[in-house]
């Protein structure tokens, strides 16, 4: 029987609209979510989620459906921002992916991470996750935001599991002190 | 209990939460955690980090999914526009291609065909060479050149090849 991903990866591959709209209802949240994770901050957002979708539905064959189409759609979007990152006339050829990320902290607009908090302990964590390593934050959100194997994330980020492994551990350890020493 | 030992414990802690920790290493954890408070607080923190990640509502503008959904419908139209354009393109060189080929075909054969003719004629039959040149010419090379093209350029099924 045709399983739920393999009929969205035949939909992707007959370009189908309808296909595309039910994914778009469903991921368009997550995408911004990620996305802001990666980045770091709201602004220009949008515009990379459109991309994002322009390109699912002009490369959409490249999805097999034998696996949660989630790490395939955020490596998509990661790409996508990684490129618009490059593409910023501050951006050095030389910078790595990490600087790309950072570089794209430098905003004075409040925190996307402030505005966003909606629980005690999200607004207490908000400042220390803007500031945290791009590269802790996205794994940490990935892992725990939307619950991706650390097989999956290591797909998305294109780094060994060890390593993504080891930024959540590290993100974690960061972030810790902020609850240590209290009642749970 | 020394340091190393609690950070043993916290260290299956952080690989129990990121979904790398073993069965077994999990009921040790398990049975470590019932008794000592140091790891117990170190657990609590970390759960407070992750409820603390998921207590963010990001706010998505109610006209992004129209503006996407407008614009992939716009992407949509313009790729299936180009496509009858592509094929006809594609279908223009594949005739191109197919009258080359006969040519070449129909000009092999005939030559192949006329060569045959003309060793039989001035080898096994003894004719006058230069005579047989110039009725190879005209009366084999030209017609059979001719015939062939026309074999090749009859649609299959005419030739009665399904």
């Amino acid at each position: 029987m045709e399983s739920d991903t393999e009929r969205i990866a035949l939909g992707l591959r007959q370009k189908d609209l309808a296909v595309l709209e039910r994914l778009v209802e469903q991921y368009q949240y997550r995408l911004v979510r990620y996305l802001v994770s990666l980045l770091g901050r709201r602004d220009g957002v949008d515009d990379l989620v459109q991309e994002t979708w322009l390109r699912v539905l002009e490369r959409g064959e490249s999805y097999d459906g034998r696996s949660r189409l989630e790490p395939w759609l955020f490596r998509v979007a990661r790409n996508i921002a990684l490129d618009a990152m490059r593409k910023q006339p501050m951006f050095s050829l030389d910078s790595n992916e990490e600087d790309v990320v950072r570089s794209s902290l430098a905003s004075s607009e409040p925190s996307p991470y402030t505005l966003a908090a909606r629980t005690q302990d999200a607004e207490r964590l908000a400042h220390s996750l803007q500031a945290l390593e791009p590269a802790f934050r996205e794994a940490l959100m990935l892992r725990f935001q939307e619950d991706l194997s650390l097989q999956e994330i290591s797909a998305i980020v294109g780094a060994p599991v060890s390593t993504v492994a080891s930024r959540i551990y590290r993100g974690l350890a960061t972030l810790r002190p902020q609850f240590e020493g209290e009642p749970a | 209990m020394n340091l190393n030992f609690h950070e043993s414990f916290q260290r299956m802690v952080d690989e129990s939460l990121a979904g790398t920790i073993s069965a077994e290493k999990q009921q040790s954890l398990r049975e470590h955690l019932s008794t000592c408070v140091p790891c117990q607080e170190y657990l609590s923190a970390s759960n407070r980090v992750i409820a603390g990640l998921s207590g963010f509502s990001f706010e998505v503008n109610p006209a992004l999914n129209t503006k996407v959904l407008a614009a992939l419908r716009l992407q949509a139209q313009q790729v299936s526009s180009a496509q009858p354009r592509r094929l006809q393109l594609m279908r223009r060189r594949i005739v191109e291609y197919k009258v080359g080929a006969a040519f070449a075909v129909a000009l092999l054969l005939s030559i192949v065909g006329s060569a045959f003719v003309y060793e039989v004629a001035t080898l096994l039959l003894h004719f006058d060479t230069a005579q047989v040149r110039t009725d190879v010419l005209i009366f084999w090379l030209l017609p059979s050149f001719c015939a062939t093209l026309c074999l090749l350029a009859t649609p299959s099924e005419k030739r009665g090849i399904a």
